[in-house]
């Protein structure tokens, strides 16, 4: 647990007393501390004066990958909303005041994944393999702008077998007749909101990976992505060709090794959903909600998908 | 002759009537001319109060975010602990009530002495020795728990907590001075400190705040412009520095004047820049970041209170901006009428 606080440290390890551990207020500090203690779980802070959270749990990443991150937050700012996703992939972004019930659980949870789940070392694939990966995994883009979709279509088409939909409707039929690995998508299209569909498709197939492509970028509806839809990568338009080439290649890796190691798949499950959210995938029609979960086990690795369960 | 005189009145005339046609025509030009500059004088002041309003909007939507982080952290602990300090007395309690249990089990060898016989007196030393092996351990368990220890430490951490979340409001509303309005005895340093508390989000990640804060007087001024002021500097302050650096703010006093003074390690001021820093408008920020109102409104404050204000600059080293306000305050009675965030 890294915090410049030492009070919130001590209030985590008073609630978190029945497992061993260990805090420092010294961000500097934090990564080396992981690694000697060999710890499942890493909770930190955002706004350090040495360093900030995204910083130490990226370095964490790097250097510890089996611990499971969760950066803990006051003021949730765009920056690092974005940083949590691209930089650290944190499994829960959380803000303060937390809820102590459900912290408790959530470490509970994470020891237990961080424990049993393998681990994915680095996303990216040797050169020979990422280039069978390429030619095998479909990648989806849901964008309903033309221009954007148009703009996609130049990056992305030399290099993948890539389908564009306008709509989940036509985004759900494309995934039922091909193999899909990456999904790029709008947080909205027309009138209608994506998130709940990303969310749902998730849980139902957490080995796929999602980049998000959103124009106004709002905060609270990027938390959700991450806590709820565990986004693989959150991108600002417009969107430039390094930037989405680059994450569409690790995507794709990503997609391949859970493909093959199924079970490191609940590292990167999305938390339950509830039914309170205006965006909550349990409010999607059944009717939709029937067709993500029967999604063929042929066309996104069966194995993957009995895990997920 | 009477014909020619005649003929010349009569063109005069004419001319007259001409020339008085030609300046009424002019002169509604002109009045059209004075509309329309007083149109534009309209358009403009109308655009300035959008432009303060908008700046207005801006610092609140920051200092909103700065207190929320600084409010966060606090509530995060003191909750959690409460809470926590709930379980740890119910913990605590079972340990309590198993020592009670030791205490019944040792009370009834008291029975087993009625009627006894051989076999009831062996049995009851077996149990006067377990009731006392059971005594000892459930003692030793409520000695050494340290369930009250740390309940009593997460406590304390609370009661710091909460006071940490009361100065913070008291220093909310020293800052806003809404419960007074109009001039007041003020500590400028007590301005300092609660300036320093808004923009504390900003400077936490990279620029270190160095403070020596001289006992001062109080000082007659409007505490709330006062307030506006520390904190446009020390805004200003922050954005010059660009990555890491230290700001250092001194307060001094002498026979006349009180002086507060915000040094940072920034960019500096360029000498082409310099002369135009208070004007109003006067930006070097890209469109759309920075009103160019913010120095301007410390200048006004400031020079209504009497007081005047020192820069010094060295480019790429970093600026000292210097508040100096007389102590005895021969002050403007006018209030500057907007306050805006840099």
């Amino acid at each position: 647990m890294i915090d410049d606080e030492s009070r919130i440290l001590r209030a985590l390890k008073a609630l978190l007393r029945e497992h061993t551990t260990f805090q420092t207020t010294n961000p500097l500090e934090a990564v080396t501390l992981a690694k000697q203690h060999d710890v499942d779980v890493v909770i930190c802070d955002q706004r350090m004066p040495e360093k900030t959270g995204i910083e130490v749990l990226r370095d964490i990443k790097d250097a510890h990958p089996r611990a499971m991150r969760v950066l803990l937050t006051g003021y949730s700012d765009l920056k690092a909303v974005l940083g949590s996703v691209n930089d650290s992939e944190v499994y829960r972004f959380l803000s303060k005041p937390w809820n102590n019930t459900e912290l408790r659980a959530l470490v509970e949870e994470a020891g237990q994944i961080s424990r049993e789940a393998p681990v994915i070392e680095r996303d990216a694939l040797p050169p020979v393999e990422h280039d069978r990966a390429r030619s095998q995994v479909g990648v989806l883009v849901i964008e309903d702008d033309v221009t954007v979709q148009q703009r996609l279509r130049e990056i992305l088409q030399p290099y993948y077998k890539v389908n564009f939909a306008n709509s989940a409707e036509r985004a759900l039929m494309l995934m039922e007749q091909h193999e899909t690995g990456v999904v790029i998508s709008e947080t909205e299209a027309g009138r209608s909101d994506l998130t709940a569909l990303l969310k749902a498709l998730k849980i139902h197939h957490p080995h796929i990976a999602t980049v998000v492509i959103t124009e106004r970028a709002n905060a609270a509806t990027a938390i959700e992505l991450i806590n709820e839809g565990q986004v693989y990568r959150m991108l600002i338009k417009p969107v430039r060709m390094g930037t989405c080439r680059l994450s569409v290649d690790s995507a794709i890796g990503r997609y391949w090794q859970l493909k093959q190691n199924p079970l490191a798949a609940r590292r990167f499950m999305a938390a339950p959903a509830t039914a309170e959210g205006q965006n909550s995938p349990l409010r999607l029609p059944a009717q939709i909600l029937n067709r993500i979960r029967s999604l063929p086990g042929r066309l996104i690795g069966a194995a993957a998908r009995a895990s997920a369960h | 002759m009477l014909s020619v005189i005649v003929f010349l009145l009569l063109g005069g005339c004419i001319w007259l009537g001409y020339e008085v046609y030609r300046l009424q025509r002019e002169n509604l030009v002109l009045r059209a001319g004075t509309g329309e500059s007083e149109d534009a004088l309209k358009k403009m002041q109308a655009s300035q109060a959008q432009v303060i309003h908008t700046t207005k909007l801006a610092s609140l939507g920051q200092m909103v975010a700065g207190v929320a982080h600084e409010i966060n952290t606090p509530l995060g602990f003191v909750k959690s602990n409460v809470e926590v300090v709930g379980d740890l007395l119910d913990d605590y309690r079972k340990l309590v009530q198993q020592y009670d249990a030791a205490v019944q089990y040792c009370l009834q060898p008291v029975d087993l002495i009625f009627g006894a016989d051989k076999a009831s007196l062996d049995k009851l030393v077996k149990h006067v020795e377990e009731a006392r092996r059971k005594l000892f351990e459930a003692r030793t368990k409520v000695e050494k728990s340290p369930l009250l220890t740390d309940a009593k430490e997460l406590l304390d951490d609370a009661g710091e907590g909460l006071s940490q979340l009361s100065t913070l409001v008291q220093n909310l509303k020293g800052f806003s001075r809404v419960d007074r309005d109009g001039m007041d005895l003020m500590d400028l340093n007590e301005g300092v400190e609660s300036a320093l508390m808004i923009v504390q989000h900003q400077l936490r990640d990279r620029v270190k705040v160095v403070k020596h804060l001289q006992p001062l007087p109080k000082i007659r001024c409007m505490a709330s412009q006062m307030n506006q002021v520390f904190l446009n500097l020390i805004t200003n302050a922050a954005q010059a520095i660009d990555g890491n650096g230290t700001l250092t703010i001194d307060s001094r006093v002498d026979a006349n004047n009180a002086e507060v003074s915000f040094s940072d390690t920034g960019c500096g001021i360029p000498d082409d820049v310099l002369p135009k820093i208070f004007d109003p408008f006067f930006t070097t920020k890209p469109v759309g970041e920075g009103t160019g109102l913010g120095l301007s409104i410390v200048h006004k404050i400031v020079k209504s209170h009497g007081g005047s204000i020192k820069v010094r600059t060295t480019p790429k080293k970093g600026t000292t901006f210097t508040v100096i306000l007389p102590l005895n305050g021969q002050t403007a009675s006018t209030a500057v009428p907007a306050a805006v965030a840099a």
